[in-house]
């Protein structure tokens, strides 16, 4: 007998408990088969890894070629930002995927929270795209607008006036602090995550794995101590790694994009272009997920639940950018700012307007409207083509707003003062064949770095496979069979 | 003839699962007999058929409904009077979008409140036999049928154990 | 959830419909006290209606004041209601169980009561009857539809029906309970009509459970379009410095459901301390509910940032000079100090500490402080922004508040309580059915020496491919 806080008695009544399939053996049996999947590499890996690495070696032609082109003429560029901000868009992005349902505790993700993770290690190249973009940032000598307040022209008596000691290269200095940070973390989560798992290899594995385990699980032994800090550490760099994502996303919006064209005043737009990177983000785990399952040997493993899960997550996301593109949209066509006319006109009805059309099919009205019906989300295929669909939206999206944006910083920069745009580019740019080589090898290039890294790196997550062991139970309610999922923690 | 309900009730979910059993042996189809309890319980706990419905039509059809409805209001008063204010043009289709999806999700709410309700086969106006000690925790099984086989439901609900007398109701 | 106490069905139908079925001691005091003030506030609109809105210290430049910060401030608490039921019903967070209903009735009455005060603020109401639907196209009415004053009544009318009929819908179950229970034959008759004849079988819950989750994600749209239009309001003008700006829909949803789930947090301490429902709100639901305010605080605080970054990136001179008004001049700058620090400096890192958040205590008191906040800042965006000095100096001006206003605007904080202390009175605030799902989904898996607690997972695909084939 019991009380409650009125001082009534009750009788407390007791819960049934549930067997699960933990044990030594099954714990075994988590590891020993997917050391197995690893362990193998298939010719199909390396017929496609040769393919991806070719046609890396073509984005490395593009990459010299542009660099020889010097960086005083900015349309030249605008395909190469374009690329640089898809891949912050997918591969920087996907990691959330782990994170996020990680943080909600969904069981959902255990399977392919690693394979969002090893994203990362795609970031070293874009760390490498960015380097040539330091030059292209334009100073803040040149008077231009800025988010670091220097060179403003309002009055002296105002309160900020001391900010105009920030130096003329801040932009620089913060951009490239953002995304080495990026990076960093995205390796270190990476990282941390393996710890368990490189001790798998170094006791397990065999010839130059277990070398390589042994040199990464920095003496990982399991101990409740670690266990612990295991949990922590990932937590921290987790929130991290999201804070400095949309951090950079915010910043990439600004400095690449906003401040080349006169007019363009949008304060939702940070917001927007991360959400396109974590409904990117999103797709890229969905496709990625698939070829696991049906390339990768990870069938028993990758199954309706990972994808139904990613699903209803891709639906809201599209839903979502209509809303943050309708918000956007709405106020600038009902305003009829001058400035912001002009905006549209570059963006969404001028040159662009057809790039714009299919960009808005692939990437909402295709993703949403087929996402709404439950067997397409309870399918293997329908998710894997739409996250074809909105992966090829962003591309389009991103190549649209950067090549546009680019296009008119070239025209002239001193207006861009006088907030309004006189001139709208009247044709799209096309992209030269370096650019072609540029999209086609840095996309191929980080599909390439990326299934390098799986051989190296387990992409099915071992400890959490073996963690679920313990937290999942099919058991008899009365007639029913069901399953009972504890939560833990 | 009069259809005539009886009900047995149960403290526990397997003697529940034994009546419905029973009265699949005894010819009850499926659609006689049915279950009563307090609380959702999950689906097949008793062995019982999982219920069919078509609740996922109804907020489409409403969805249409309302979406027509305000493309008429929105279309329909700027066409009656046709005035350009603010330089826009009479049909200008952002402030015209937002009052049709404002129209199109009233619709679908409400027709997927009547799809609920009339899914769920309400409302009901005859109680028929049952028992208050059902939203108490009791699991009670009703078999609706002509007045000469509600002797063998009864029996049947009394074999697997049912808790004190049957009640019986009409329908 | 670690803490648990298992419950039987008749044991929870005591606990959650006593109050119903007798008279707490405090219940009339307090609704006679409401009463007054809502009569007061009424009283106060009568006076206002008979002498016009000159009693109001509404006028040329601030032609909006309370009335409409307190409308906007309303409609964020409304968002409270289907941000924890809709959100938390379709992510199956089990806590969300002893809270959806109070969350979804505050929707409906906060809903309300947004609603009084832009009727109020037109001087004569009943002549908004002429521009409701249907037009009265016979009397050369002309409803401009382009007008972002169209989509207000369209969205919040929208919201109010769909949440309202959310309510009744999920209540069926606990009507039947009430039917069952009641005393009188007359009250036991009203339930009875009220529940439809709700009976419990398999199809009826299905269909409550599918109903929950489709009704959720139905009317998340609907949600996050209300106050979209609400800060439209504001945003499509240019003529205002401080409103064009494109940040404001989701700046206005991030903050309504920042005001929104402290409110909820706050019932749900009053929950504990009026109606002691400590067997069923625990120290984990407060600690659920603040790590959730902790994420959309700081997201808050983001936006937050991000439209003054923005508002200064313009270099517009106007549009810097209103920023220095709403930030460092006087009156508005203490205000503007006291926003900040109530809504962000102070509650934030009180909720990072486990202990605080599991205190009931705190929880209240730290989500008043959030909402006295939330409540400045949208009358430190309205006012400051009309209040703007232009270049004709006959048009400078300010905003002093009248009696009459702040009477109104105390009414539309009485009405609120009050609807809840009424509604509370027929019907229970926290779902029964709701809170006896989750006992009977309840399991316990044993981990070694550890018990960890679990619960029966349904509609997951790999059931329903296993079934087809």
């Amino acid at each position: 007998m019991a009380t409650n806080s009125a001082g009534v008695e009750y009788e407390a009544v007791s819960e049934p408990y549930v067997e699960t399939e933990n044990s030594v053996d099954n714990r075994k049996d988590v590891s020993d088969r997917l050391l197995k999947i690893h362990n193998v590499t298939s010719n199909r890996f390396w017929q496609f890894a040769a393919l991806t690495g070719l046609m890396f070696a073509l984005g490395i032609i593009g990459f010299i070629l542009k660099v020889a082109s010097g960086f005083d003429d900015k349309d030249v560029w605008g395909y190469y930002v374009a690329v640089f901000a898809f891949l912050m868009t997918t591969t920087a992005a996907a990691p959330m995927v782990a994170i996020a349902p990680r943080i909600a505790n969904a069981h959902w993700r255990r399977p392919i929270s690693r394979a969002a993770e090893l994203w990362t290690v795609a970031g070293c190249l874009n760390l490498v795209l960015y380097i040539p973009l330091i030059w292209l940032l334009p100073s803040l000598e040149n008077g231009r607008r800025s988010l670091w307040f220097y060179g403003q022209q309002a009055s002296k008596d105002q309160f900020w006036t001391g900010f105009e000691s920030v130096p003329a290269y801040s932009p620089h200095i913060w951009a490239t602090l953002a995304i080495v940070s990026l990076v960093v973390l995205g390796l270190a989560l990476v990282w941390l995550s393996c710890l368990p798992d490189f001790a798998v290899l170094r006791d397990q594995g065999t010839g130059w794995r277990q070398k390589w385990g042994r040199r990464l699980s920095l003496g990982w032994i399991g101990t409740t101590r670690q266990w612990n800090w295991q949990y922590h550490r990932m937590g921290i760099v987790s929130a991290f790694y999201f804070m400095m994502l949309i951090f950079v996303h915010f910043f990439i919006s600004v400095e690449f994009l906003m401040v080349h064209v006169p007019g363009w005043i949008d304060s939702l737009y940070p917001i927007t272009h991360a959400h396109n990177a974590l409904q990117a983000g999103v797709a890229t785990m969905m496709l990625t997920i698939f070829c696991l399952r049906q390339f990768g040997g990870y069938k028993d493993y990758i199954g309706l639940d990972q994808f139904w899960g990613l699903g209803k997550l891709l639906l809201a996301l599209s839903l979502l950018w209509f809303w943050f593109w309708f918000s956007s949209f709405n106020l600038f066509w009902y305003a009829k700012k001058p400035s912001e006319l002009s905006l549209l006109e570059l963006l969404i009805s001028g040159p662009y307007k057809i790039m714009f059309i299919a960009e808005f099919l692939l990437v909402f009205i295709i993703p949403w409207f087929s996402m709404i019906w439950n067997p397409v989300r309870r399918s293997v295929w329908g998710p894997a083509v739409i996250a074809v669909s909105v992966l090829l939206g962003t591309l389009l999206d991103r190549i649209r707003l950067y090549v546009a944006s680019w296009d008119a910083a070239s025209r002239d920069f001193v207006s861009m003062l006088e907030m309004e745009m006189h001139e709208v580019p009247e044709k799209i740019v096309t992209p030269a064949i370096a650019d072609i080589f540029l999209i086609v090898g840095f996309i191929g290039g980080s599909i390439f770095i990326f299934m390098l890294a799986s051989r190296l790196i387990p992409v099915m997550n071992i400890w959490e496979q073996k963690e679920f062991l313990l937290y999942k139970a099919e058991a008899q309610y009365h007639r029913a069979k069901v399953l009972v999922l504890g939560k833990p923690r | 003839m009069a259809k005539k309900s009886v009900l047995g009730l149960y403290t526990e979910e397997d003697s529940a699962a034994d009546a419905l059993d029973n009265l699949r042996d005894a010819g009850f189809e499926e659609g006689e007999y049915e279950l009563l309890t307090g609380t959702p319980y999950p689906e097949g706990t008793f062995g019982e058929a999982e219920p069919e419905h078509h609740l996922f039509r109804w907020p489409l059809i409403g969805a249409a409904c309302g979406f027509t409805g305000g493309l008429i209001i929105t279309a329909g008063t700027q066409m009656a009077y046709p005035l350009i204010t603010g330089g826009k043009p009479i049909l200008s289709i952002p402030p015209m979008a937002i009052i049709m999806y404002e129209g199109t999700m009233l619709g679908a709410i409400i027709f997927t409140i009547i799809g609920i309700i009339f899914e769920s086969r309400l409302p009901r106006l005859f109680m028929g036999a049952y028992s208050e000690k059902i939203t108490e925790g009791h699991i009670g099984v009703t078999v609706t049928t002509e007045e000469g086989r509600t002797g063998v439901a009864e029996e049947a609900l009394k074999k697997a154990g049912a808790e004190g007398d049957i009640i019986r109701g009409w329908e | 959830m670690q803490e648990h106490t298992q419950l039987s069905q008749k044991q929870i139908n005591d606990e959650l419909l006593r109050d119903i079925l007798t008279v707490p001691k405090w219940w009339l005091p307090a609704v006679v006290g409401l009463g007054i003030l809502v009569a007061t506030g009424l009283g106060a609109f009568s006076y206002m209606v008979y002498h016009g809105v000159g009693v109001t210290g509404l006028n040329r430049p601030v032609f909006w004041g309370f009335f409409i910060a307190n409308f906007v401030f309303w409609i964020g608490i409304s968002h409270a209601g289907i941000m924890i039921s809709a959100i938390l019903r379709l992510t199956q967070a089990e806590w969300r169980r002893p809270v959806t209903r109070a969350a979804e009735v505050m929707t409906v009455f906060s809903l309300i009561a947004a609603l009084h005060t832009p009727l109020f603020h037109v001087g004569r109401p009943w002549r908004v009857l002429y521009w409701i639907f249907p037009y009265d196209f016979d009397r050369g009415i002309w409803p401009n539809i382009r007008s972002p004053f169209v989509w207000d009544p369209s969205a919040v009318g929208t919201y109010l029906i769909a949440s309202s009929l959310f309510v009744f819908v999920c209540l069926l179950p606990d009507i039947a309970i009430l039917r069952d229970r009641a005393k009188g034959l007359f009250v036991k008759r009203i339930y009875a009509f009220l529940c439809l004849g709700f009976r419990g079988t398999p199809r009826q819950w299905r269909l409550q459970t599918v109903a929950g989750i489709l009704l959720s994600a139905l009317v998340l749209p609907v949600f996050v379009s209300v106050h979209s239009i609400v800060s439209w309001d504001f945003a499509v003008l240019i003529g205002v410095e401080g409103w064009h700006s494109t940040i404001f829909a989701p700046y206005f949803i991030i903050g309504a459901i920042h005001s929104g789930v402290s409110a909820v947090a706050m019932l749900m301490a009053l929950a504990v301390w009026l109606y002691k429902l400590d067997n069923y709100i625990k120290p984990d639901h407060f600690d659920a509910i603040a790590r959730l305010l902790i994420v959309v605080a700081t997201t808050w605080f983001f936006f937050f940032f991000l439209e003054w970054v923005y508002a200064l990136y313009t270099l517009d001179s106007p549009e810097i000079a209103l920023r220095e008004l709403q930030a460092f001049q006087w009156p508005y700058g203490p205000l503007f100090a006291i926003f900040v620090i109530l809504s962000f400096v102070i509650p934030v890192p009180i909720w990072l500490f486990k202990r605080f958040r599991r205190s009931a205590k705190i929880m209240f008191w730290t989500t008043i402080l959030v909402n006295i906040g939330m409540w400045l800042e949208r009358f430190l965006i309205i006012i400051p922004g009309l209040v703007r000095r232009t270049h004709m100096t006959f048009d400078w001006g300010t905003y002093h508040p009248s009696l009459v206003e702040i009477l109104i605007v105390v009414e539309t904080f009485a009405f609120v309580a009050l609807g809840m202390l009424l509604f509370a009175k027929v019907l229970p605030l926290i779902p029964l059915f709701d809170v006896k799902e989750g006992m009977v989904f309840r399991h316990l898996i044993k981990v070694g020496r550890k018990t960890v607690p679990a619960s029966i997972r349904e509609g997951l695909p790999h059931h329903y491919y296993e079934k087809k084939h």
